[in-house]
């Protein structure tokens, strides 16, 4: 789940300093209300411009986007680094209005799908463990994958494959969705993520066990 | 009794058309009536696209609601969020420009005054065009007011609604160029004497920057819905990747930096109030100038931070130009809140909305700069999230901003002031009904509700925070109506005579505008009111300030 570790590094440093910078605003702000206010004989500056304190501050400002491109730029590389295992690969093929899931490296060709409308959501079965290579594509218009348990999503578009490697630390179910508006039952398109240990993957992937048939409960 | 003289001809000035009839302001060549066309215009649509939205967030109130069928649901955001940008917030910036650059700098009129007519003319069809989907069978347009292919090809998207929304947005978005030109030009050739460019006002600067973008993104748009026009007449090219994604890229490229035409005109008009109600020269002018032409230039190169999860955008880069937006940003901070530091604060109606202003559109901005993050757009992307994101920004930012504009130009305008116990009102309501309306959807985008979706389940449990924007929403329907009615209500008076009439400067203004009559007469100054000397950006303080350097001076009998 390296995708949502980053996500909540990123975020928070970025929430911590956006709150930081909205508190110094608001105070100034306030000041001014308390301070400045007409009634309490305040008399306006006659001061045009403070040239050099403007350019102490621009080149803080400067200093401080250099560092959160970097940083940034340097947190999406370490999520998109391909691990060296050969990952375990899913198909993932979206449609108006829901989605199907095939695992290319099944014994014989095994594939989940469904329609999408009340509980007929198809499920995803990955390892835990894994890397798990997603190849996303569209046979229609533009859908998007989103696992917001995951904090990831990536676009799915027709004559076009996109892809993006996942790995789940832990057993359990989540809900995904399309994130990209694709018409009349946009709003339902969702499915199952599962991630179950890999020996039981090892059997459904053999159709041994059930899970990834028709909306198979966790 | 003698027969009357033939007087027809008299009571028209020698014009064809009487110049108070109505034939006589939709002809008019004079840049004040197309702009305050292209204002009030926009200003109904404003009303008719905030009954949309309101019609949403009750849908959206419970969980599993139905009050509208979804085809028409995605009609409403489609047109909603076209009508606001196409139609409403981009218009009404440059419909300021067209009404106030000519007379902040001097000029008796505006460059190319019949195709700026022109221009206000496609708008006003382009809107009906759009509009007049609701009347074909299949309704409106529904995919979104950047309708990507192949969702939007005829395919897809069957309807005339759609063609007429390609038609509508096009016929716009050219008068909108026509009119950009018109106050470009001005500002750059029509200037008076002694206003040089580093005396232009702010907001004369800001349209400048404005205008530069708009004629310089805003045709990537009229090439975009060309290509959607193309695709829908034959389908087949939307099957290949190639066009998909260009569309993406075309449409973005027009898609960033109209979101800048939509924030720099009304942080302008916000920097003028402050200025003004702070009784001070607007603090670090030429820093400011600096950052928005550096800020419209760097707006041309950030669209691809609309696309970092098409996995087909170079996000470093996008994301290295996005962030560096912060810069001429956090300028513009330094000298709107360097104004008020140094100031002596008056909170009159125009004052409260431009202070509003400064704290609820950083929360947009802030949250951008999370959005140009790519490790954080991933997740939040397309999710209610990106929702608040762009009404901080847009509501919480320009609609202050043109709320300040219009209780600060209204006299100006009208030649009467606007009510103000039922502005403060106004104020209060709006800034009650955007926070609770949009504050709770970043949380809805991080909690996984994406956006354009038109239910939701009750498991998922959006639904106290959906109830609460909708709440807010409330509110905002009554602060807009307090508005409403308080326009009216001050115009019925103006027209029964019994509205408190304007001077020519009511607030202490800077610029050249409160120099003449309210309002301004044809050619906007006279031999009268002419042109006062103009010896900065702020003439009018300047004046102010060598009168009392002379009193105090003993000099009182200098004018």
């Amino acid at each position: 789940m390296i995708q949502r570790h980053i996500f909540g590094h990123v975020f928070a440093l970025e929430a911590l300093i956006a709150a930081g910078v909205f508190v110094v605003v608001l105070a100034l702000l306030v000041y001014a209300l308390l301070r400045r206010r007409a009634g309490r004989q305040a008399t306006a500056s006659r001061r045009t411009e403070r040239p050099r304190l403007e350019a102490y501050y621009v080149a803080v400002l400067t200093a401080f986007g250099v560092f959160l491109v970097a940083w940034t730029a340097w947190q999406n590389h370490r999520e998109h680094h391909t691990a060296e295992r050969p990952p375990v690969r899913v198909d993932v093929s979206s449609f108006q209005w829901c989605w199907t899931f095939s695992y290319p490296q099944a014994p014989q060709r095994r594939s989940a799908s469904g329609t999408c409308r009340g509980d007929d959501l198809p499920t995803l079965v990955v390892p835990t463990g894994r890397p798990v290579k997603l190849r996303l594509t569209s046979r229609d218009v533009i859908h998007s994958l989103w696992v917001p348990e995951l904090r990831y999503k990536m676009d799915a578009f027709p004559d076009h494959v996109n892809s993006f490697t996942l790995t789940l630390d832990r057993e359990g179910r989540w809900m995904g969705k399309c994130a990209e508006f694709c018409g009349l039952r946009h709003h339902t398109m969702h499915f199952w993520i599962k991630a179950v240990s890999p020996e039981e993957y090892h059997r459904f992937l053999q159709g041994q066990q059930g899970g990834g048939g028709q909306g198979a409960a966790a | 009794m003698t027969v009357a003289p033939p007087t027809a001809k008299e009571g028209t000035g020698g014009r064809p058309v009487p110049p108070s009839g109505w034939l006589a302001w939709v002809t008019s060549t004079d840049h004040k009536r197309i702009g305050v066309l292209t204002i009030a215009t926009s200003l109904v649509l404003f009303l008719v696209m905030g009954t949309f939205a309101l019609t949403m967030r009750a849908q959206l109130a419970q969980p599993e609601q139905h009050l509208v069928s979804t085809e028409l649901y995605n009609q409403l955001f489609t047109i909603h969020g076209s009508g606001m940008i196409y139609m409403v917030v981009t218009p009404f910036a440059i419909g300021m420009g067209v009404y106030l650059v000519p007379l902040q700098i001097g000029a008796p009129g505006i460059a190319i005054p019949r195709l700026t007519l022109l221009g206000y003319w496609l708008y006003a069809l382009g809107a009906l065009v759009m509009l007049a989907g609701f009347a074909t069978p299949g309704g409106a347009h529904a995919d979104g007011w950047f309708s990507y292919p192949p969702m939007a090809d005829s395919v897809h998207s069957p309807g005339a609604g759609s063609d007429l929304w390609i038609a509508g947005v096009f016929l716009a978005t050219t008068g909108t160029i026509v009119m950009g030109w018109a106050v470009l030009w001005t500002g750059l050739r029509k200037r008076t004497h002694g206003m040089t460019m580093l005396r232009l006002p702010v907001f004369s600067w800001s349209m400048i920057a404005t205008c530069l973008m708009v004629i310089g993104a805003f045709p990537a748009l009229l090439a975009a819905l060309g290509l959607l026009a193309v695709g829908r007449a034959n389908p087949a090219i939307f099957e290949a990747n190639v066009w998909n994604i260009g569309y993406q890229h075309l449409f973005w490229f027009y898609g960033h930096p109209v979101v800048y035409v939509m924030f720099f005109p009304y942080l302008a008009a916000v920097s003028e109030v402050l200025a003004v109600f702070s009784g001070r020269r607007f603090f670090g002018y030429r820093g400011t100038v600096l950052s928005l032409l550096v800020f419209a230039g760097l707006s041309m190169s950030v669209w691809g931070h609309h696309m970092f999860a098409t996995g087909q955008a170079t996000n470093d880069y996008y994301s290295l130009t996005s962030i560096a937006l912060l810069v001429p940003a956090g300028v513009e901070y330094f000298a709107m809140i360097g104004t008020i530091l140094g100031g002596r604060l008056r909170l009159g109606p125009p004052m409260l909305f431009a202070l509003a202003f400064i704290p609820q559109f950083l929360i947009g901005g802030l949250t951008g700069i999370m959005l140009g993050t790519p490790v954080i757009d991933y997740h939040v992307t397309d999710s209610y999230f990106v929702v608040a994101h762009l009404h901080y920004v847009l509501f919480a930012g320009s609609a202050f901003g043109l709320f300040a504009a219009v209780y600060f130009w209204f006299p100006k305008v009208t030649g009467v002031m606007l009510g103000d116990r039922a502005g403060r009102l106004h104020f209060w309501l709006l800034v009650i009904g955007t926070n609770v309306t949009f504050l709770p959807m970043f949380a809805l985008g991080y909690l996984g509700m994406p956006r354009r979706v038109s239910a939701y389940a009750s498991f998922e449990g959006f639904g106290w925070l959906n109830l609460l924007s909708s709440v807010g929403a409330a509110f905002l329907a009554a602060s807009v109506l307090v508005f409403a009615v308080n326009v009216l209500w001050t115009l019925r008076r103006r027209t029964l005579g019994s509205a408190e009439r304007a001077p020519d400067d009511p607030w202490g203004g800077h610029t050249l505008e409160w120099a003449t009559t309210s309002p301004p007469p044809r050619l906007n100054f006279t031999p009268d009111h002419p042109v006062p000397p103009v010896t900065s950006f702020a003439p009018l303080l300047d004046q102010r300030q060598r009168r009392e350097e002379g009193a105090a001076a003993g000099d009182g009998s200098r004018p």
